[in-house]
């Protein structure tokens, strides 16, 4: 008798633990999703800055730098989904990658204290992301591992826990940062 | 950069006269160390037959013996400061200008604790031979450590203190290229780093919350990487620094630890051999003389080039 209920509390704490983790695997993924979201906003808040100071000498560039205002209007609106924000931010730094090659073309730009800056804290702000992001992808499979594994599948499928979508690296975040090739030098 | 490094004629010159004062040393050692030899034998002679006297000479010719050991020591320290600052000095100044060599100093021991490269505090701490320099804007400096720490045992005759080394070898440390807050260790894995890595990833609730699970395969076989910051963590480890990292430790005879710390990186480097040291009992005179003292130099200093700290390009200039 005393075996069987020894039995059961440790089946009983066996349960709760693995429905603890679970529950904790979740929150991390979602906290880690809420920390690519606030590297974006920060990079987001980037952008007034920088287009302010590239567009009295950048005279040729006003197209892109059109573009680049009106996507942060976009992933800074309401409504905008998750997924959405991160496209619209693939955008928003393939726009500024070609604005920095165009520099070049502008040596009193080059020469600007307050551009140099800004292009040091947007390639600060670019690892960030890759940071936060490879974050995510960590908690991500963490979590679609106790989803997806014995016991925690049983538990998951009461729970109705599916396991999720880790995110696309880019080409750029696999790569070695050289100075050369980001700016072009 | 190669171990390409100049002796000019100035410092061959020095070499010359060391090696008068290094004969003069092995000739003082020889004599001193016969005699207490001789004396030992004629004291051990002496007791097994009971014979006094020569028990008693035994004694007598030790003395000397002791006292010519004690006078040299005073020599062969002025003979080692002199080489390192005279020899080494100068063949690290041919090799770049910005190298300088302290033999007196080394890492502070304060300093050894707060890296947080090790896990157990050092009972015991010794260190020499600073050498300093800077590659662009990334300065460095770098220098022999031994750490140990003891353990004590109740026998029936008292108790017994054995030491252990924590590290015997080189800790590096250079400014960082970027700027972080958080405290980031990557340490050999050994097997109880195994099983605490194995329990963060697999049991939640009783594994190391500080433990980074990162993406390189080759990364994460050798070692494991504890954060305070899981964000931060991976923004000092990109996967190129990950891939130079292995490189490093791939060329490193032993397992190397590193520690990323208060804007500053630390890494470990166990060796075998203790560098910068002349030789007593061979000549000075030989064309390799400082071959494995400049090979030593060269890994360091490519450690910057490798691990790309004078890349620039963030907000930390």
């Amino acid at each position: 008798m005393i075996i069987v209920a020894i039995i059961a509390i440790a089946v009983l704490l066996i349960g709760i633990g693995i429905y603890n983790s679970l529950i904790s695997k979740k929150n991390q993924v979602a906290n880690a999703f809420s920390a690519i979201d606030v590297m974006l906003k920060k990079r987001f808040d980037l952008i007034p800055n920088l287009v302010e100071t590239v567009k009295q000498y950048m005279q040729y560039e006003g197209d892109t730098l059109t573009k680049i205002t009106e996507l942060r209007g976009k992933a800074l609106g309401t409504n905008v989904s998750e997924s959405d924000k991160l496209a619209l931010d693939q955008q928003i730094g393939a726009a500024v990658k070609g604005l920095m090659v165009s520099v070049e073309n502008y040596p009193d730009l080059k020469a600007n204290q307050n551009f140099l800056n800004l292009q040091s804290t947007w390639t600060e702000s670019e690892e960030q992301i890759a940071a936060a992001r490879r974050n995510y992808n960590s908690s991500v499979t963490t979590y679609n591992n106790a989803v997806m594994m014995f016991p925690g599948n049983m538990f998951a499928g009461m729970l109705g826990y599916q396991p999720m979508t880790v995110l696309e690296t880019a080409e750029e975040e696999r790569k070695n940062v050289s100075a050369k090739e980001l700016f072009n030098n | 950069m190669s171990t390409n490094f100049t002796i000019s004629s100035a410092v061959e010159n020095i070499l010359v006269e060391l090696e008068v004062q290094r004969k003069k040393i092995v000739s003082s050692k020889m004599q001193g160390w016969s005699s207490i030899i001789l004396g030992v034998i004629c004291f051990g002679i002496g007791c097994v037959l009971s014979q006094v006297i020569l028990a008693i000479v035994g004694f007598v010719i030790v003395i000397p013996g002791a006292i010519i050991l004690f006078r040299i020591s005073d020599d062969v320290a002025q003979y080692k400061s002199r080489f390192k600052q005279e020899v080494v000095g100068a063949a690290l100044s041919s090799v770049d200008k910005t190298l300088t060599l302290d033999p007196n100093r080394g890492i502070l021991e304060s300093e050894f604790r707060s890296s947080q490269l090790f896990t157990t505090s050092p009972d015991r701490y010794s260190t020499e031979d600073l050498i300093r320099g800077t590659i662009g804007k990334t300065s460095f400096y770098f220098a022999e450590v031994h750490a140990e720490y003891k353990t004590e045992v109740q026998t029936k005759s008292g108790r017994q203190v054995t030491w252990h080394d924590i590290l015997k070898g080189i800790v590096f440390t250079a400014d960082f290229n970027k700027n972080f807050n958080g405290v980031t260790v990557v340490r050999p894995k050994d097997f109880g780093s195994k099983i605490g890595a194995w329990f963060s990833k697999n049991v939640y609730s009783f594994g190391d919350k500080n433990v980074v699970e990162l993406e390189n395969e080759d990364f994460s076989k050798n070692f494991v990487t504890y954060s305070n910051d899981q964000i931060e963590a991976r923004y000092i480890l990109t996967p190129a620094m990950m891939e130079k990292i292995n490189d490093l430790n791939q060329r490193s005879a032993n397992a190397i630890s590193l520690s990323f710390i208060d804007t500053r990186m630390y890494i470990a480097f166990p060796l075998d051999k203790n560098y910068f040291e002349p030789p007593v009992f061979k000549t000075l005179l030989k064309p390799d003389l400082l071959d494995d003292d400049m090979s030593v130099l060269a890994f360091m200093y490519d450690i910057v080039r490798e691990l790309d700290l004078n890349t620039r390009i963030w907000t930390k200039q």
